[in-house]
Order: C-alpha cells, then structure tokens, then sequence
C-alpha cells in the first residue's frame, strides 16, 4: 500500500500523519488520533453521527477521504469547547434538555456550530434545514432547535 | 404540598459535559491493548441448511486470528432477550437459537465469525469462507406461517407458535356482546418496525487466562446479559463482568438481554484467539440482524350499550415473531393487558401469540405491544363514536378506568390523571374546530384526531422483577450510589442521583453513581419497561432511607437526642426546627453536639462522615425491593393535512399529554414524549421494514428507512400531569415508552376526520392513500 | 485498491494525471457517490484525482447572459447563490433538495450529472434549463447538452476516467421568463425523490412563448417532456392549459415500480399534478399569473 503524508490543522494544531489513499476521515480521526469524540453511525453518509467542520462548513467524515483534507481546516468535537470555556451551543445543549443518549450529540453540535458560525440569527427553517442530516432517534429534534436558537441568542448578545 | 429541594428541578444533567464535549464513553469507542475486530458472515437466504462449510482459505489469511463456525464454538441453546433470565413458572422460557447453528433462518442470520487485527481483514475473511446452502421453503407473513402445509422453522415447534398462547379471560364476553346494542369489529395490519437507535449492537469481549470474562456492550440490562453468557459458556456468573462503558447510544428495547449477539460472539471469538474482541455491528447489520417491532395482525370486536358504555370487549393479536423467539411471548402479553386496562369493559377476552416465520426477529420495542394495541382499539373506539353519533372525546371520558376499578391487571389501578390529559391535550389542538377546517372543494384537507393509552412502571406480571441500590456516605461525606440499571439517555445517571440527594438531604452536586456494572453494583434487570426510575428507584429511596437513618442515628449519639429531633438537610445536621429553642438534653436551648472537643449546634455530615471513619464506622444504605406496579396515562391529539393530489399526509401538530406520577426532572420527562412522539408519527406514517420475495429486507438503511428527520419535525406540544400514584418514588410513575403508544391512533382518527378514510393498515403511506383515494371515489 | 491520490493545480494536468494512470483514475470532486461505489465495488480504481484545488472550478459567474458553474462547485454553494436564486431558482431549489445539508457541502453539481443517475435533482433542473457541460478530454475541449449525456440508468456519456466535466452552463433567465423545480419525497432530508421536475417558460403577454419541461425517474435519465411542450408553445396562460399540457407529459413518463418509491400507477397519477404546480410556479417566476 502506498502510504502518502497528510498535513493539516486540526483543532488549531499543525498534523502531520501518515494515511493510505483509502482512510477515510473519521477512521483517521478515530482510530489514528484516537478522537473518538466523532462518532460512527452508519459510514454511508445518512446520518451526521460523524460531522466535522472542514474549512468552515460541515461534512460527514466518513465520506471525506482524509487525503481530502490536505492543507485544510479541521474542526471536531474536541476542539471547539472545554469545562474552562464551553462553546455556547455546548452550553446550550447541555442546559436545554437537547442530549438524550448523546450519541448524535457530537455530531449535531458541529452542524449548529457550523450554522451559527455564518449567521447567529437562523430562522426555525434554517436550523431545521442545518440539522437534517443529523439523525438524532432519541429527542424528536424539539429541544435541540430551541437550545440552537438559545445559542444563537447568546452569541448575538456577545457581537 | 411538600417542598422539594432536588426532585422537581431540571437540573443539568450529570453525564451532559461528557456527552457535549465528545468525551463520554461508549461500547464503539473502546480500545484495548492487543484488541482484535470481529466480523460476522450472514446468510443471504431466508431458510437454508448449511450442507458444507469451509474456512480454511480465511484462517489463512495473515491478521486472521479465529473463525468461529457451529463446529467450533458452544452448542447451548439459548435465548439472545433476557427473558431467557427471568420467565417465571409455570412459563418457561423459549430456548431456540445457538451463536451458529447449521440451518439459517432469516436472511442476515449468522453463519461465522472472524476476528483480524484490523476491520478490513476481516472483512475480506468473510469473503473467503465457502458455504454451501440446500435451500429449504420459507415463509414470511405470521397467517401464513399458520396454515397446515406451512413451512416448519423450529422443529420443536411445528405449529410455529414460539411458547404460550397468552389467553386473558374478564367476565362474559359473549354474553357481554349479546347484551350490546352496537357491535364493532375490524382487523389491522402492523408494521415492523425498528429501533433505529444511533449506536449499533457493540461489544468487547476479554477473556482472561484466569477463566474469567469481560464484556463492554451496549446492553440495556448487564445483569441478564451476565446470565445469558454464563449459561451459553457454561461459566459461573461470579466470574463474568457485564458492563456499559457506561453510556449506550440509544436502546428503545433494542438490546434488553444481548445486544442482538455481539456480546457471545465477541466472546467466543475472544476465547478462541485469546485475545480481546471487538464486534461492532454494520448499520446494515444492526437493520437486519437484531429485534425489531413485532407486525402482524390484531383485531378489535367491541361492543356497546346505546348510551356509549362499552360492554364487550374481544382483542385478539396474531404478531410477526421472526425466525427466533426473543420476546415473543411477553410482547403479545403486553398488548393484550394494556388494551384491556384502559377502558371500563364488564366482560373481555383477549387472545393473541406470535408466529416463527422467516424474517429478522422481533422482540421488545419502545411500548412492546401497546402501540400496536391501541393503534386498532383506538381506530375502533372512533368509529364506535361515530356509530353512536357521539364526541369521540365525550365517549372516552365517559369509559376511562377510574382509580380502584376492577381490571384484569394484578396490581390496583392506584392513579390516573387521563381525564386531564384529555381535557389539556382537547384544549392545546382545539378540539372544538375538529369537523370546521375544511372549505368545501379544497384539495387540501386538514382533520384532527385523538388516542389514549396506559403502560406499566415496570416488567412485572409479565416477567420478574426487583431491584437493589447500595449508597455509601464516602468518608468526607460526599455520598456514591450503586445501581445496576444503564442510563441508555433515558436520564438515570441524573433522576436516581436526585432522588438520593433529597431523601438523603444533600446537594446534588455531593453524589455521584456508579451504574450498569455486574462487578460493582448489585442486581437489577435493566433499563427498560419504563421501570428505570419506579423500580430502581424505588430501591434507590429505599437505599437513601436506609443510610440517612444510619447517619442520624450516629449524629443522635453526638447530639444526645433521638434520631427523629435530628434533621439532615443541605449536608448539615442539626436539631429539627420546631425542636430549635425547646428545652434540649443540656437544658440550654438547642441541642448540641459534641466533636473534635468543641460543642456545635449543627454537623456537617462531612464532619460526622469523617468523625465515623475514625471510629471504624462507613455509612452503608442498602435497598432491596419488589416493586409494586402503576399505570402512566396518555392523551395524544394531532392535527394533519392531507394533500389529495399528491396523496400525502402531513402532521401539523402533535399535543401529547403525559401522567407521569410526578416529574422527578420535568426537562427528561418533556424529552422523552417528544422523542417517543416523533417514533409515533414514524409509526403511523412512514417507517416500515418490507421484504421482498427473496425475504430480503428492503429498508436496510438510515436513507431507506423512512424515520423522521429534523426538518420533519411537526409542532410537538408535550406537556405533563401528576397525579401522585401512591406506590411509586414521590409518586412517579413510568414515562420511557409511553411517548409513541396513543400517537398512531391520533393520526389515523385525524386523517379519517379530514378524508372520511379509515386506514386498517399503517404506515399510511403515499402508496395507501391513493389507492384509498381511489376506492373512496368510486 | 487505491494506491494514490492527487491534487492537479490545472486542468490539463488533470487531464494528464488520467492519461497518466490509463483508464484506472477517476476524478474525486465531493466524493459522496464515489466513495460508497468504491467499497462495493462498482467503480474499480487505484488513484483518485482531486480537482479541488483548481481554482477555476470553484467559481459561479455570469458572462454575456450565460451562467457558468465549475466542476467544483458544490450544492450548497449553488443553493446559496444569490445570483442562482435570481436566474436560474429551479437549480437553486434542486440543489437545496439533494440529501443532507452535510452533503450539499461536499457534492458537486457537476458530479451529480457524470454520475447519470436518473433523478438526479441538479440534472433535471439543469436539463429544463437547456445546460451544457463542458468536458476537457486529452483531445481538447467538447461541449454536450446535460440531457445528451446519459447512456442509459447510471451511465454517462462523459468517460470521467479519462475525461474531466470542467463547468456547466446556461443562460441566465431573462425578464418575461421563470424556472421551477419540484420534489415528491418521503421526508425532506435524507431522501430520493420519487418524481421531480423542473419546468423554464418564456412568456409573452398573457402566453407561453415557449416551455422546457424535464421529469424524473421515469426513464433512463432526466426526460424532456416533448408533447406537453409543444402544447404550451404560443398558448394562452390559462389553468386548463396548463391542467391539459400537464397531462400530456405523461407521454414521455414510464416511470417504474419501486417498493420503496412508489409504484408505477401511484406516481403517473400525481406526476401531472406536479407539472401543474411547477408550471405554476414558473409562470409566478417569470412574473405571469395563471389566473
Ligand atoms: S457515520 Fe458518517 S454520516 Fe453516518
Ligand atoms: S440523543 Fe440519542 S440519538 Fe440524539
């Protein structure tokens, strides 16, 4: 197998790792850098379980060929909030009853995080449309709008 | 009304900073030095026996460690649903299935395992095993699996009924049906549903040189499941540890028992290459290879007197049990009890089984047979009203089980607030426009709809059930809980930690749980039957009671009074209030303890905790219970709008009104109905599992499976009554399943209000309507 | 077995890079169909060749009237497009249809007309809108309508192992005409449709001075509603019209049974309905009413 050089930033760190032409992104992220903030919920693309923030939009890694990456910008779960400083939606989240078994949870985060990033005022249709390929089985989506539009209020506050 | 300190408050939940910041640990998550990947190789037939199997090119492949084949692993029959662990006698449970058999039953069935050092190996290992099949005929749907002539699945069981016919007598019902003026009977057809939940079936398997074994899995019952493994490896249970690490993405009944079977074949994958075993199911595996809702068939005959008092009653269930019997014979029970215990019927008879047939198998979903009950009882009760030219909403409150009516349940009907649901969720849809939304000639036809419904708090009658919990008060006074059960999202990590920190009468922030391990906790069947909080919490306050009386009666010996002057609140002991100024055992006021040589009005209970430490004293509380049982209640009322020209439905909004005893955290309550709803509308309009004529499961994945998604979402209004039932923690009662239990019937009464067309089948898909449509012109 | 991957800085060297690996490269844009083709087997490569870092092809511009849009581009990005909702809101509309919002971000248009899948929501838009792709090949540049280049259910007539979709085409709508698509899905993320369609007319007081109507999946590829245009052409903008043009497309429709998607029968009997509203909605577009 012909092993390539990958470099890009992740989290706001330089990378620099070694990946076959075929690893896909949330195995490197997961397995290799042992990030498994990311989760896997089908590797096909349909569910949003693995959404990561490249170069400022959110894709589903597990159809990102980590090669892909290349030079990019690489957001995760990990990078974006800490109990010193939690990112608002995280507070959000975890204030507003939108995590159940929280295994969307990582996921649906950096889809609201990439949504709020362009716009802190999203109307109901827009984070609704943000959301939709995040598949969460366990809320019914209800408090994870509002706690969106709760983060939303916040960051709107703090311009 | 008393006031609560803890219980009440939605508080931020206690595993909610390690699931928002990725660090929360989950079964597929898990590493171990060493750690092999398992892969399993399914059947592509529907009923086949395995005539020749050959290995050997797979184990030749370097990285590959074991296969395991029904040559070479264990020979026990067992049951993958626990239960295998708890049916009591005179049942039996059902014990059909091995981790491989040489006959196939259902297309995903397992045929072999790998275990590589990589996923991929494994997977090309898969691609190497040879197997020959001699097809044998199959059958999918439950009638026909009935007929004589049908092809036979189990051959202990020729009538393919896996166990008991569950046959549930009350009164006369055919006198009941001769005394009735109106008689109504009709038959619906269930889908299969599926769970769906996000984390697929996942287990590590570790077994020891010692002989002793550890599973990491995504089980919703670690106990069982230690039972499970003990019997099917011929192991003592004492050497066997079960654990979540600790969270599960998800369950909805999914993996009470094993984890479909990830966990005995990441075991037995792990004794043969001595080595730790990772089996993470495929999304498309966890689609067609573990339990699924039970479809089928139930039929409702009711009959009334002219005035709208229901007098007979006969429901009967013919549901879709699969290839293998998991909970195939509790899931009929159910359905069978819950639609009889709504309504005040003098004379029932319900009747109902499950059939083998050769599809994925059933077992527990989210309701487990109440959804599907009331979804006909529902349909029928409608159409009674009509038939009675009553308010179908006047003709349920007229009917609804009152407290201390007689019902074929053995335990009382202890509280109901479902006149209130009714009368809130009537008021949040407005009931009073229903038969006004429509202009005439409009292509698009709005309609309203309700249902109603009751559940369990636990699994008891239809299996055992008790709980434990232990607390310890740690020697700085801080306060651990111990309980079996899993928090699978449900919230027991936090609801359980709350109920200890008010009946101990510390902050929240002082106790923490340890849950969902064999080798830590004692003994409990799981998360599941919406029992989590009302039974082991039940154990919990027990547990709570217990080691607060331990430690009053210690600080009693300090403060040299009895221990009920003595009160415990906020982490400090002190003399009770109307004890403050009485004459107290030093004549000078309020009692005072002594420690450390200084005299105190009040003790911490850091304070007393250490004090008892340093006399070779722990604080130990320990909860040991039966549990009673209790009906939660439930009104769901939806508005739809159904577009004539496309054929599609679609639901405006969903009031769901839920009797949960009390809310012990009013935020996972609301979460859980609104979760449960969006399952129920799922139900009712799109989610289905079809097969083909090759028995193939059509719907294999999140993009065929029609689940709702968030730009899916109707209006949810989930709102909450408590009527305090005398037998659950601080009055609360079962909430998990009952989200989704009324919501199918609400949508189909909604459509029949807005198109006057009466669905005996759901989903209502595209595809019904427009043959309903068409019929409906002619 | 993927051996390699590559990232051309122009497009010939793209081209070249295909040249280079004789037949066995593709070309990698978002990714999201190649890369579930890959693992099951249906597409057979050992080097992906990634045009993301081609600058020309990440650009949506507008030059004497025509609209073009590079190979690179992704849905979103055309969803999104002030200008695309402006001249074209049929494409615009598609492109917000397809799957997820996280693979809107990854996927390209262009990618969604090579990989000839028949419903394919961009190409059905595109087709209505008389697009063109261009196609770098070794032996210079060709041009083709999208709706020429389907060879049949997943085919495509642009060979993409050697050849390279650099950009689509069309002109932009002009005043007095308007675009439309529309969508019958299950849900309203995370599925295909069951039938879409996109309609582009040009009216002239109170007529159709002509209309473009494309459907699909009810053949092998996005299908043009011939009879149904010629009975709009120079017609008065009525709803019987427009109800008797609508029905008229079911000449050109075959649309399959699907046990997921609908059968046969179900989806002829509200394909006319959704040429209706699309009609409808193209003529508000273009600023006409229907009465
Ligand atoms: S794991 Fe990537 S979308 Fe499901
Ligand atoms: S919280 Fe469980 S899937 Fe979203």
């Amino acid at each position: 197998m012909n092993l390539k050089i990958l470099k890009f930033t992740l989290n706001g760190e330089p990378i620099e790792i070694t990946v076959s032409p075929d690893d896909m992104l949330v195995d490197v992220l997961r397995d290799k850098l042992e990030l498994t903030g990311t989760k896997k919920g089908c590797g096909k693309g349909e569910c949003g379980a693995c959404t990561v923030i490249i170069n400022g939009e959110a894709v589903n890694s597990c159809l990102v060929p980590a090669m892909k990456t290349m030079g990019a910008n690489v957001e995760t779960i990990e990078g974006i909030g800490s109990p010193e400083k939690f990112h608002p939606v995280q507070e959000a989240f975890m204030d507003l009853g939108a995590i159940q078994c929280g295994f969307c949870t990582p996921g649906m985060i950096m889809s609201a995080k990439a949504l709020l990033d362009k716009t802190t005022s999203p109307t109901s249709k827009e984070i609704k449309r943000s959301l939709s390929g995040n598949i969460c089985r366990c809320t019914g989506y209800v408090k994870i709008e509002e706690a969106v539009q709760a983060a939303a209020e916040k960051m709107r506050e703090k311009q | 009304m008393k006031e609560y300190k803890v219980i009440g408050q939605s508080v931020r939940r206690l595993d909610a900073v390690e699931k928002a910041t990725g660090t929360a640990g989950f079964t597929s998550d898990m590493k171990l030095p060493g750690m092999l990947y398992g892969k399993v190789l399914r059947s592509p037939h529907p009923h086949a026996r395995i005539v020749g199997i050959d290995t050997s090119e797979a184990e030749k492949l370097p990285g590959v460690k074991a296969v395991a084949t029904y040559k070479n692993t264990p020979r026990e029959l067992f049951n993958t649903s626990a239960t295998m662990t708890f049916t009591v006698p005179p049942m039996l449970p059902v014990l059909d299935q091995y981790i491989f058999d040489n006959v196939v039953r259902y297309v995903g069935d397992e045929v072999a395992a790998v275990a590589a050092t990589s996923e991929k190996i494994a997977e090309a290992a898969l691609g190497l095993i040879k197997v020959e099949y001699e097809l044998l005929p199959a059958v999918y749907d439950p009638k026909e699996a009935l007929t004589p002539g049908a092809p036979v699945i189990h051959e202990s069981e020729k009538k393919n009924i896996p166990g008991e016919i569950i046959q549930i007598p009350y009164g006369d019902v055919d006198k009941g049906f001769t005394e009735s003026d109106i008689i109504i009977e009709k038959e619906f057809k269930l889908p299969v549903q599926k769970q769906a939940q996000m984390e697929t079936q996942a287990a590590v398997a570790q077994v020891g040189l010692d002989g002793k074994i550890t599973v990491w899995s995504t089980t919703q019952t670690p106990h069982p499941t230690k039972m499970i493994l003990s019997k099917v490896f011929s192991i003592p249970e004492s050497k066997i540890r079960v654990l979540n690490p600790p969270y599960i993405g998800g369950g909805f009944g999914v993996r009470i028992g094993c984890s479909a079977k990830a966990e005995p074949i990441a075991v037995a994958l792990s004794m043969l290459a001595k080595k730790p075993v990772k089996v993470v199911y495929s999304r498309k595996e966890d689609f067609i290879a573990s339990d699924t809702r039970h479809g089928g068939y139930v039929s409702v005959k009711l009959g009334a007197k002219k005035d709208g008092a229901f007098h007979a009653m006969y429901l009967k269930a013919t549901l879709n049990g699969g290839a293998y019997c998991s909970f195939s014979v509790e899931t009929p029970g159910v359905l069978g009890c819950m639609g009889l215990a709504v309504y005040r019927v003098p004379n029932q008879l319900y009747y109902g089984h499950s059939v083998y047939t050769n599809t994925t198998p059933a077992g527990a979903m989210r309701g487990f047979g109440n959804p599907q009950a009331m979804y006909a009882i529902e349909s029928v009760v409608d159409m009674m009203a009509e038939k009675l030219g009553m308010d179908p909403l006047k003709l349920r409150l007229k009917n609804i089980m009152q407290v201390g009516d007689p019902w074929v349940l053995p335990y009382r009907c202890g509280s109901t607030g479902l006149a209130e649901c009714i009368e809130k969720g009537a008021k949040s849809i407005g009931w009073e426009n229903r038969g006004k939304l429509n202009k005439p000639g409009a292509r698009k036809l709005r309609g309203i709809g309700m249902g109603v419904g009751t559940h369990v708090s636990n699994a008891w009658p239809f299996c055992g059930d008790y709980d434990n919990a232990y607390i310890t008060v740690q020697q700085d006074g801080s306060v651990h809980l111990a309980s079996g059960v899993p928090d699978m999202g449900t919230g027991t990590s936090t609801s359980l930690p709350q109920l200890v920190a008010e009946v101990v009468g510390v902050g929240l922030d002082q106790v923490s749980m340890t849950f969902a391990d064999t080798a830590s906790t004692p003994f409990d069947i799981g998360s599941h039957a919406s029992r989590t909080l009302y039974a082991a919490g039940t154990a919990v306050v027990e547990a709570a009671r217990d080691v607060r009386k331990q430690v009053l009666e210690y600080a009693a010996d300090l403060f040299k009074v009895a221990p009920e002057r003595l009160v415990l609140q906020d982490g400090v002991i002190s003399a009770a209030s109307q004890d403050a100024g009485a004459v107290g055992d030093n004549c000078s006021g309020a009692p005072v303890c002594k420690i450390g040589g200084v005299e105190k009005k009040s003790i911490t209970l850091k304070e007393l905790a250490y004090d008892a430490h340093l006399r070779n004293k722990q604080f130990i509380g320990v909860g040991r219970i039966v549990p009673d049982n209790a009906p939660p209640w439930h009104a769901h009322f939806a508005e739809v709008e159904v577009d004539t020209e496309l054929c599609q439905v679609r639901v405006l909004k969903v009031a769901a009104v839920h009797d949960v005893g009390k809310a012990i955290h009013p935020v996972i309550c609301e979460g859980q109905i609104e979760g449960g709803v969006l399952q129920g509308i799922g139900y009712a309009l799109s989610e289905e599992i079809k097969y083909d004529e090759k028995g193939r499961q059509l719907e294999n994945s999140f993009h065929k499976y029609m689940l709702l998604t968030a730009d899916d979402v109707p209006e949810i209004e989930a709102m909450l009554v408590e009527s305090n039932d005398p037998t659950g923690p601080f009055g609360a009662k079962g909430v998990g399943e009952c989200g989704l239990v009324p919501t199918a019937p609400a949508i189909v009464n909604a459509i029949y209000d807005a198109t006057g067309i009466r669905f005996y089948e759901i989903p209502v898909t595209e595809e019904k309507i427009f043959k309903a449509l068409k019929e409906h012109v002619k | 077995m993927l051996q390699d991957y590559l990232f051309p800085e122009t497009i010939s060297e793209a081209v070249s890079f295909l040249q280079n690996n004789e037949g066995q490269a593709r070309i990698i844009a978002g990714g999201t169909d190649l890369l579930l083709d890959i693992p099951e087997g249906k597409v057979k490569t050992n080097c992906l060749v990634d045009i993301n870092r081609i600058s020309e092809l990440k650009k949506i511009t507008m030059e004497d009237g025509v609209i073009y849009i590079g190979a690179a581009v992704t849905h979103n990005q055309v969803a999104g497009s002030e200008l695309i909702q402006e001249k074209a809101a049929a494409l615009a509309c598609a492109a917000s249809c397809v799957g997820s919002h996280q693979v809107r971000n990854s996927a390209t248009v262009a990618g969604n007309v090579c990989n000839a899948q028949p419903a394919a929501d961009t190409a059905v838009a595109l087709v209505a809108l008389g697009a063109t792709v261009e196609i770098a090949t070794p032996d210079g540049t060709q041009y083709a309508l999208v709706e020429k280049t389907y060879a049949g259910v997943g085919k495509s007539t642009i060979d993409s192992t050697c050849q390279l979709v650099t950009r689509v085409s069309f002109p932009a709508a002009r005043k007095n005409q308007g675009t439309a698509f529309v969508r019958l899905h299950q849900r309203n993320a995370l599925a295909l449709p069951m039938l879409n369609v996109a309609v582009m007319v040009e009216l002239a007081g109170g007529r159709f001075k002509w209309a473009r109507i494309c459907m699909a999946p009810v053949g092998p590829g996005p299908m043009r509603a011939l009879s149904a245009e010629q009975a709009l052409k120079d017609a008065e903008i009525t709803p019987e019209v427009i109800e008797k043009a609508s029905r008229a497309v079911l000449e050109h429709a075959n649309p399959r049974n699907s046990a997921l998607r609908g059968s046969k029968e179900y989806r002829t009997s509200v394909l006319p309905v959704l040429v209706r509203r699309a009609l409808e909605q193209a003529v508000a577009n273009a600023g006409g009413t229907c009465n």
